[in-house]
């Protein structure tokens, strides 16, 4: 995985020299969840039933915001056809671009999401469910959803057509993650729920980088 | 006969100029027939009454939702492993007639739902995931639209209806997986719990529908290749439709 | 609601759909011979 390390690693400080974009995307996160009680009224205990699948949703929205511009600057730029003549092969630093883009976008979601959960007055245990299942699950959605860009990559439609491209992908995640929470509110563990996200992301991480790969040679002929 | 003949556009445009109205025949016929098999024939539901002869309808489309796909990610795969132009195009032809199956498995099923389980919508496992198919339909027509080289929108169309086969057990299994409204499959290989009539009204449907999908793509394909090989020698001397 | 409201939805819809989709297909078979028809005015004109 000798192309991992370059790509995560100028990814990595790509973002964090400019780090608008990514406080863009967690500040759009917490507005929209932050939203919800507002429109929706006050009640704790509807409050704490929604407040899962809410900040899920907001996980989703603010990964179509992010994901835009995984390879697209690359590509105008023609970066990434020069990253397509390195030696090492395409699976591998297309691994440390999503890599990288779910340390700036997934990874810091998720260590919100115990602080937006207390605006939703969830219990300790759909917090820690919450998390669990944001940790397992944003790595997915960064990995199905550049997979979707590297498809749209130049493409009319831009941002609306990811979306809807990625939408069903993504929807086996939002049902399993915002059900762990709710199956942890509810007492009944969320075993189940958290070994089915752990083995999509197993999966997704094995096969998404070479689908990834084989949308961008598509993208570059 | 070298089926390798087929591949080319200028061969299959005749080929299926002249298999398509067959299609749409035996269509007829047979829609003919299993409408009279469901509607007069089959006998009333013990416990719905008339309204269970939706399903002479929901259950073919639903087959024909996931089978085109299946078909649609099939020739995907062949356009993007042999570079074939046709696949592709064999591809673009089929998917709108398999999301109009899907939107009518989803429409159907709402209406059978609103009498037996008393609701138009319920976001059970196997609904859910034949909208998510819809969307993937959608997304599939959606992305071989989106560039100005159609061959880019072949390949990355294609691309996307394989990684979108996936839904497809998802769909089947569901009912098995969760626990669901929708009740199990009672159409087995082996054998059918249902009363024979029934069933013969519901595969006379499905193969009706699946006679019509070869047909409708056929013709559909016809359009594409006359629009994507417009500037070849063969289009032009074509005498005016 | 009278069950024959939901089979005459039902089917109802499903006959649309198709007679739609035979339309869009007639459509589609006008709009591709409008196009060979222009491509072939083009190279007459050269």
């Amino acid at each position: 995985m000798s192309g991992f390390g370059w790509a995560f690693a100028r990814d990595l400080t790509l973002a964090l020299r400019h780090p608008g974009g990514t406080m863009l995307t967690l500040a759009f996160f917490v507005l929209v969840a932050s939203l919800f009680p507002l429109g929706v009224g006050a009640d704790p205990q509807l409050l704490a039933r929604i407040g899962p699948g809410v900040i899920w949703v907001c996980a989703l929205l603010a990964a179509f915001l992010s994901l835009g511009s995984l390879f697209a600057d690359d590509f105008a730029d023609g970066t990434l056809e020069q990253m397509m003549l390195s030696p090492d092969p395409v699976f591998a630093w297309v691994s440390g671009k999503i890599a990288a883009h779910w340390m700036v976008s997934g990874l810091p979601l998720t260590l919100l999401s115990p602080l937006l959960g207390l605006q939703y007055g969830l219990s300790s245990e759909a917090l820690g469910a919450l998390a669990a299942a944001l940790l397992l699950g944003t790595p997915v959605l960064s990995l199905l959803g550049s997979a979707c860009a590297a498809l749209s990559l130049g493409a009319r439609g831009g941002g609306t057509l990811l979306a809807l491209l990625a939408l069903p992908l993504f929807v086996p995640v939002l049902i399993f993650g915002a059900g762990a929470a709710d199956a942890a509110a509810n007492g009944l563990g969320a075993g189940p729920h958290l070994s089915l996200l752990g083995a999509m992301l197993l999966a997704a991480a094995v096969a998404v980088p070479f689908a990834g790969a084989a949308a961008i040679r598509i993208a570059l002929d | 006969m070298n089926l390798f003949y087929l591949s080319s556009p200028s061969t299959f445009f005749h080929f299926a100029g002249r298999l398509a109205p067959w299609f749409f025949g035996l269509a007829a016929v047979l829609g003919a027939t299993g409408l009279y098999v469901g509607l007069v024939q089959a006998p009333t539901d013990a416990t719905q009454g008339e309204v269970y002869r939706v399903i002479f309808i929901h259950v073919a489309a639903s087959w024909m939702s996931m089978f085109i796909y299946f078909v649609m990610a099939c020739y995907g795969a062949m356009s993007l492993t042999f570079n074939s132009r046709l696949s592709a195009m064999m591809a673009r032809a089929l998917a709108p007639t398999g999301a109009m199956f899907t939107f009518v498995a989803l429409w159907t099923g709402s209406f059978w739902g609103r009498p037996t389980w008393g609701t138009y919508w319920v976001w059970d496992a196997r609904i859910t995931s034949e909208l998510v198919l819809l969307f993937l339909y959608f997304g599939y027509i959606a992305l071989a639209n989106a560039f100005e080289d159609p061959r880019r929108g072949d390949r990355a169309s294609s691309l996307l209806a394989i990684v979108g086969v996936v839904n497809l057990p998802i769909i089947y299994f569901s009912v098995q997986w969760w626990n669901t409204l929708h009740q199990g499959s009672s159409v087995k290989l082996t054998g059918s719990s249902m009363h024979v009539t029934m069933l013969t009204g519901m595969l006379l449907m499905a193969f009706s529908f699946w006679m019509y999908a070869i047909g409708a793509a056929l013709t559909r394909v016809r359009s594409i290749i006359l629009e994507r090989e417009r500037r070849t020698r063969w289009v032009r001397a074509l005498r005016p439709a | 609601m009278d069950h024959n409201f939901y089979l005459a939805m039902s089917y109802g819809a499903t006959a649309v759909a198709i007679a739609a989709e035979l339309v869009f297909l007639a459509l589609g078979r006008a709009r591709a011979w409008k196009q060979v028809n222009e491509e072939r005015e083009l190279e007459a004109q050269d």
